[in-house]
This record gives C-alpha cells, sequence and structure tokens, in this order.
C-alpha cells in the first residue's frame, strides 16, 4: 500500500488534536457549560453544534466526542480502502478498528443482560469497525443475548464463534465475563495470527503493539485472579498465549505468588517493572484500579509513540487512532469531573497521556 | 568514426536527473495531495515542495548541454 497520501492525511490530522494547553484551559474552567464553550472553539465544534439540537449537559459532550472519534475512524478507513479491492486486502488498518466491534458487542451483550433500552446501548456504542451503525441497530434491537448471538451468526461474523462456544457456560453462571473474555481472547488470538502470517513490515508493527496488548490483558486477569483470590489450577484458562516476555509460565507464577504486590514483583526487568514503582499510599487494600490504570496509560502511551516509527508504514495510522481515544478519554475525564465537580488538581492527575 | 560516447554521456546525465525527479515529485505529490485534503491552506507551499525536486533534471540538464557543447 502507499502510505504517502494516507499518512500526509493522518498527519495533517494529528495536527489538529488538542495540544496540552488546551487541556490546561479546559481543567481550569469553573464549570461542564464554560468547558463545552471553550470545546467550541476547537474542531469539536461541529459535532458539539448538531448533538446540541437533540441533547444538552454532559450527554452533549459525550455524544459530540463520540460522533468526532467515528467520523475521523472512518475517515481514515475510507481513504486508506482505496478503490481497488487489492488495495483494502493489504490494508492492515481495520485490524486495529476491528477492537470497536468488541466493544460494541460487549456493549450489546451487557445492555441486553440487564435488559437496558436499545436507544441507550446505542449510545455507547463506537461504529468504527466492520459492523456499521444499521448492523448495530439491527443487534441492539434483538430481545436477549442469546439472539444477539444467533444473529451475528447467522450473518456470518466471525465473532459469533467464541460466543456461542461460551454460550452453555454463560447461561449455567450468568455472569458476562465469561462472553467477555472469549471474545477478547478471540480478537488478540485471531489479530497474531493474522500478522504472523503475514510477515510484511506493517504486519511486524502490529504484531509488537497486539503482543503488548496480550500482556497487558493478561497481567489484568492476573490481578484479577488475584484480587478475587481464583484457584489457581483455573488460571491458566483465562489466560491469552502468544507473548514471548511475558510466558504463561511466568503469569501463573504470578497467580501462585497470592499477592498483588508479590506478583507484581516477577515483573522486574520485563516493560511492565513500572507497576512495581507505583507508590503504595496510592493502592488502598485489595484495589486493582491504580494498576489497571498504569497498565492502560502505558498501552496509549506505546500507541502514540507509533508517530515515531516510519513514516511510510501503518506506523501513523496506528499512532493517530490511539492519539485520538487519549484525546477523547481526557476531554471526557474533564468533562465528568466538572459535572461532579472534582478538584483540578484531581483531574490532572486521572488524565491519561498529555 | 563517430564517437556515440559524448551523446551517450549527456543522454544518462538528463535521463537519470529526470527519473530522479520522477520518483521524487510522486512521493511528495501523494503526500501533498494528502495534506492539501485536510488543510487546503497548505497550498501554495504543496506547490514548491513538488517543485523542488526539478532542480535535479535541471542540475542533469545542465550537465547533459555542458558535455555535449565542451566536449563536442
Amino acid at each position: 500500500m502507499d502510505y504517502g497520501y494516507a499518512n500526509a492525511r493522518i498527519k495533517a490530522m494529528k495536527s489538529r488534536l488538542l495540544q496540552p494547553p488546551v487541556l490546561e484551559t479546559l481543567i481550569n474552567k469553573p464549570d461542564l457549560s464554560s468547558v463545552i464553550t471553550e470545546l467550541e472553539k476547537t474542531p469539536y465544534r461541529i459535532e458539539l453544534e448538531k448533538a446540541s439540537v437533540q441533547y444538552s449537559d454532559i450527554v452533549l459532550v459525550e455524544v459530540a466526542l463520540r460522533k468526532d472519534m467515528i467520523s475521523a475512524f472512518r475517515k481514515i478507513l475510507g481513504f486508506m480502502k482505496g478503490d481497488e479491492e487489492e488495495e483494502a486486502e493489504r490494508s492492515r488498518l481495520p485490524l486495529i478498528l476491528h477492537r470497536w466491534d468488541i466493544h460494541n458487542i460487549k456493549t450489546i451483550l451487557r445492555g441486553k443482560k440487564i435488559s437496558v433500552s436499545s436507544e441507550e446501548i446505542l449510545s455507547c456504542v463506537i461504529p468504527a469497525g466492520d459492523l456499521d451503525e444499521a448492523a448495530l441497530i439491527e443487534l441492539a434491537r434483538q430481545p436477549d443475548v442469546k439472539a444477539v448471538i444467533d444473529l451475528l451468526a447467522t450473518w456470518g461474523i466471525e465473532y459469533a464463534k467464541p460466543l456461542t462456544r461460551n454460550f452453555k457456560k454463560y447461561s449455567e453462571q450468568r455472569d458476562m465475563a465469561i462472553l467477555e473474555y472469549a471474545l477478547d481472547k478471540f480478537y488478540l488470538e485471531n489479530t497474531l495470527a493474522t500478522v504472523k502470517r503475514g510477515g510484511t513490515d506493517d504486519d511486524r508493527i502490529i504484531k509488537n503493539f497486539i503482543l503488548a496488548e496480550i500482556d497487558v490483558t493478561n497481567i489484568k486477569t492476573v490481578l484479577k485472579m488475584i484480587r478475587d483470590k481464583m484457584d489457581v489450577g483455573e488460571a491458566e484458562k483465562f489466560l491469552i498465549k502468544g507473548s514471548i516476555g511475558l510466558g504463561i509460565d511466568k503469569l501463573l507464577l504470578m497467580v501462585r505468588s497470592g499477592s498483588i504486590e508479590g506478583a507484581a514483583k516477577y515483573l522486574a526487568g520485563t516493560p511492565y517493572n513500572f507497576l512495581n514503582q507505583i507508590p503504595e499510599k496510592s493502592i488502598s487494600g485489595e484495589s486493582i484500579s491504580e494498576f489497571e490504570k498504569e497498565l492502560d496509560r502505558y498501552l496509549v502511551k506505546k500507541g502514540i509513540r507509533h508517530f515515531l516509527g516510519d513514516p511510510l508504514s501503518i506506523s501513523i495510522g496506528l499512532a493517530y487512532v490511539w492519539a485520538k481515544v487519549n484525546e477523547v478519554t481526557n476531554i471526557r475525564i474533564i468533562a465528568r469531573g466538572k459535572t461532579a465537580d472534582i478538584p483540578d488538581k484531581d483531574l490532572r492527575e486521572a488524565l491519561i497521556n498529555v | 568514426m563517430v564517437d556515440f560516447g559524448i551523446p551517450i554521456g549527456a543522454g544518462i546525465a538528463f535521463g537519470l536527473g529526470a527519473l530522479g525527479t520522477g520518483i521524487a515529485q510522486s512521493k511528495i505529490g501523494a503526500a501533498g495531495a494528502g495534506t492539501i485534503a485536510e488543510r487546503p491552506e497548505t497550498f501554495g507551499l504543496m506547490i514548491i515542495l513538488v517543485a523542488i525536486p526539478e532542480t535535479l533534471v535541471i542540475l542533469g540538464f545542465v550537465v547533459a548541454a555542458m558535455i555535449m557543447i565542451m566536449l563536442v
């Protein structure tokens, strides 16, 4: 694929991302309405104006941010796919954007489990992957979890496989984590297998990132297992294979250590050693939220660092996706923080990567 | 006997310069089109950037001309 045109456009789009001083200005605003006024001076103005017809306050910000992110990703997909089918096959960006298919299916399944209205479910989905808005509307219309999975299977969508395989277990235990975990595992292992088969430079870049994502997911799973005092024998079933630096054996040793601090010690000498530097005062009891936040921050930083990679490769697209996610998450944190009257100092600490 | 070496040398000097210019302009042109699509205000700058590799073909032409004029 010729990245000259696509990456120049993405870099131009990157120049429109909000700079740290703008985020600082947003934090310094006294309330949500002044945050919205400030956001209207940024490229979010168009989506804010459209959304203001129907929504107000925090919902307005949420809808505008979501729509802006969707249109940015759809635009990139549009010009990266090109006109020829051949080109579409070679572009690896859809592989990265498939994560939103997983996010959307999980959202719909969760919504169906707790019987939330279709409108409410659809307000949380991000149609940036293969499943477009029409498909998501149809899925959200289904009466229950089983019907959603059946519809995915009828459409021949590959994500129906892990869901169908694990549905029996889910219906016995009524635990949504079973289906969510199966989806995550399927997505990560499938993407890794695809890029391993490819062998191009783009595949290598995505492979390195997916491996980091597998590590982060596995570490989070291990920490949850320790917190919930899960049986070590059961642990292996919940870990995703594929990582080289942080293999299943090491992860099982972490589970066996029985404490979060003990597990973190096994990460010395790996890129995840930063978890050992988390100050004890920020870890309250068995809470793992601080660890999860740091792991998410690591992944976002790793993604954004790809802007420094080969300018004529998938690196730039990958970096933009993460930079956009980071920006939207940061604005959401600020907007939600202003609604909840959180002090500015705490808001600055909560931002992912500035 | 006609010496073909001089015109062939001049042809190579001009041809390779033109080839280099073509390759460079194709890359810069594609990236420039992408940039202009997102930021139309960069149009003037892009025209200049696309024109910069022309220096290669001009230098090739000058060398070819020098070969032809000075050696023939």
